[in-house]
């Protein structure tokens, strides 16, 4: 029984938030059920779509980073896989990358499984040394030099945006010398996500509040200088009352930290923002219902995670 | 046998390998599951085509459908022909009329399933075509709904399964792509030229659903 549903052996500080997270959704679903009996609608009846994805992510998510350093590289490396996909559908790739298209795929199996072994200097090295030699010489392999260097450019880099970001949550969990006590890993992955969607409602918040001048017109005209401040200080301000899912004891680290993950989870909003605008789509796909594909929700976590992984090692361990 | 086979092949094996795997969405499935015998026709980009239709068939009659395959492409090796007659349940005809008595002739071939009560899949272009162009589709449609006019025939639109296995290519790769079932076309009139127009404009407006 304490196999299959961990969540009744977790430490009290995990088991509060996850009681928080499901707070928050139960209250907003009974709240969403009487606004749609008082005021039916067709935006009430969207925000309910997006409410019940949020259900099915929440439950997943948790599920995976809670239950095991197994259980979160399989579902990372699901993620990982189905991003990957979704990035591949819209990119003019020419007919002669099929086979480094291949290895590219084939890359997610083996990042994940360095990160469960916990062999971060593989981990490390694989795709940002390895695989950005191996991947343009497949490349080369084909024969075909015509708009070689395009492909040379997107393949790797699409690795690092579907792979190496996403995998370092896996890493949290699975870092040998981080999780002496393995509620330090989980804990750290739960504030990771925590902060990085809080984050993403903050922006939208003060945005939408506040937002007049806009930060990026021509890649994303919802991003305003208001919502990215906002966000930046309410996510540390909520980063440091959180605090306590991390083993950080000085407060500045937490702000810090929070702050970090603010910044660059805006990064990564606005990346995978211009690359959507260049293949000419609204979403990435259509796979979870009001929220476009799997690559329209992490987006923030793609460029997070890393950064958040290499800020906790530095001010743990060194 | 044969009939578990397609169906473990075609219902389980290749619709969970091409939903999970490959990332194909099929949409408006049910639609299938209110005929008994039907024809499909479909836009033709990939060889992934037959195998996509085969698998969103509904399990009950996986069996009784049969993709329509050139025999000069397909079945000029004996293994190919034998592993498309098991394993795709295709029929294979030649591409031109009979020209001496004693030549199979292609419509026979399909009228003779249709009589039996089996369903086919046709693709009107005759061959894989370039992505997003649609060819002229050839006349073998319009002759059996002439022959069959009450039989439904259900257009299918696919989207973006070139991505997974282009022409020329036989390495399949995960890219999502959708195929879409339409209503079943009910033609205006029965004259050759009005049945293929309306067969071509239903095909795209599937797509559109």
């Amino acid at each position: 029984m304490n196999k299959l549903f961990p969540f009744f052996d977790l430490e009290g500080h995990l088991q509060m938030v996850v009681v928080v997270i499901f707070s928050i959704l139960i209250f907003s679903s009974v709240m969403f059920a009487f606004w749609r009996k008082l005021k039916p609608g067709d935006l009430i009846d969207e925000m309910i779509v997006r409410l019940r994805s949020w259900w099915v992510i929440c439950l997943i998510f948790i599920y995976a980073a809670l239950s095991g350093p197994l259980a979160t590289c399989i579902g990372l490396c699901i993620l990982s896989f189905l991003a990957l996909r979704e990035l591949y559908t819209h990119m003019r790739l020419r007919r002669s990358d099929r086979i480094a298209l291949l290895v590219c795929y084939l890359c997610i199996p083996f990042q994940y499984y360095f990160a469960y072994m916990g062999w971060y200097n593989l981990f490390m090295s694989f795709l940002p040394v390895f695989m950005f030699i191996t991947v343009p010489f497949f490349l080369v392999l084909s024969g075909d030099t015509k708009d070689i260097v395009r492909s040379m450019g997107i393949m790797p880099s699409s690795l690092m945006l579907g792979i190496f970001g996403i995998s370092h949550m896996a890493m949290l969990v699975c870092h040998p010398e981080m999780n002496e006590d393995p509620a330090v890993g989980k804990g750290l992955l739960l504030f990771l996500i925590f902060l990085t969607q809080i984050n993403d409602v903050m922006q939208f918040t003060f945005g939408k509040i506040f937002g007049k001048h806009k930060i990026l017109p021509t890649v994303s005209p919802n991003k305003t200088w208001e919502g990215f401040i906002g966000g930046l200080a309410g996510t540390s301000v909520v980063g440091y009352y959180m605090g306590f899912l991390t083993p950080l004891e000085e407060w500045w680290h937490l702000v810090l930290l929070s702050f970090s993950v603010a910044l660059f989870g805006f990064i990564g909003d606005a990346i995978v923002s211009a690359i959507k605008r260049d293949f000419g789509v609204k979403d990435m796909g259509d796979a979870i219902p009001g929220h476009g594909g799997y690559l329209d929700r992490i987006d923030s976590l793609t460029t997070s995670a890393s950064p958040f992984f290499h800020i906790v090692y530095l001010m743990l361990l060194v | 046998m044969r009939k578990l086979l397609l169906i473990f092949i075609h219902s389980i094996l290749w619709r969970t390998f091409l939903r999970r795997i490959i990332g194909v969405k099929f949409v408006n499935r049910h639609i299938l599951k209110s005929y008994d015998q039907f024809i499909i026709i479909a836009n033709h980009n990939s060889h992934l085509d037959s195998m996509a239709i085969m698998s969103s068939m509904p399990m009950q009659i996986v069996h009784k459908v049969h993709p329509i395959a050139a025999e000069d492409f397909f079945g000029d090796k004996s293994t190919k022909e034998f592993m498309m007659k098991n394993f795709i349940n295709a029929v294979l005809i030649p591409r031109k009329k009979p020209e001496k008595p004693g030549d199979p002739d292609p419509l026979q071939i399909m009228s003779d399933l249709m009589n039996k009560g089996e369903s086919i899949i046709l693709f009107p272009e005759g061959t894989r075509g370039e992505p997003g162009v649609m060819q002229k589709f050839k006349a073998g449609i319009a002759l059996m709904v002439q022959r069959y006019p009450d039989i439904p025939v259900i257009p299918v639109y696919l989207d973006g399964l070139h991505k997974s296995m282009p022409k020329g290519i036989n390495l399949m790769l995960p890219s999502n792509s959708k195929l879409y079932i339409g209503d079943a076309i009910s033609f205006r009139s029965l004259e050759k030229d009005v049945i293929l127009e309306d067969a071509l404009d239903a095909i795209l407006s599937a797509h559109q659903e």
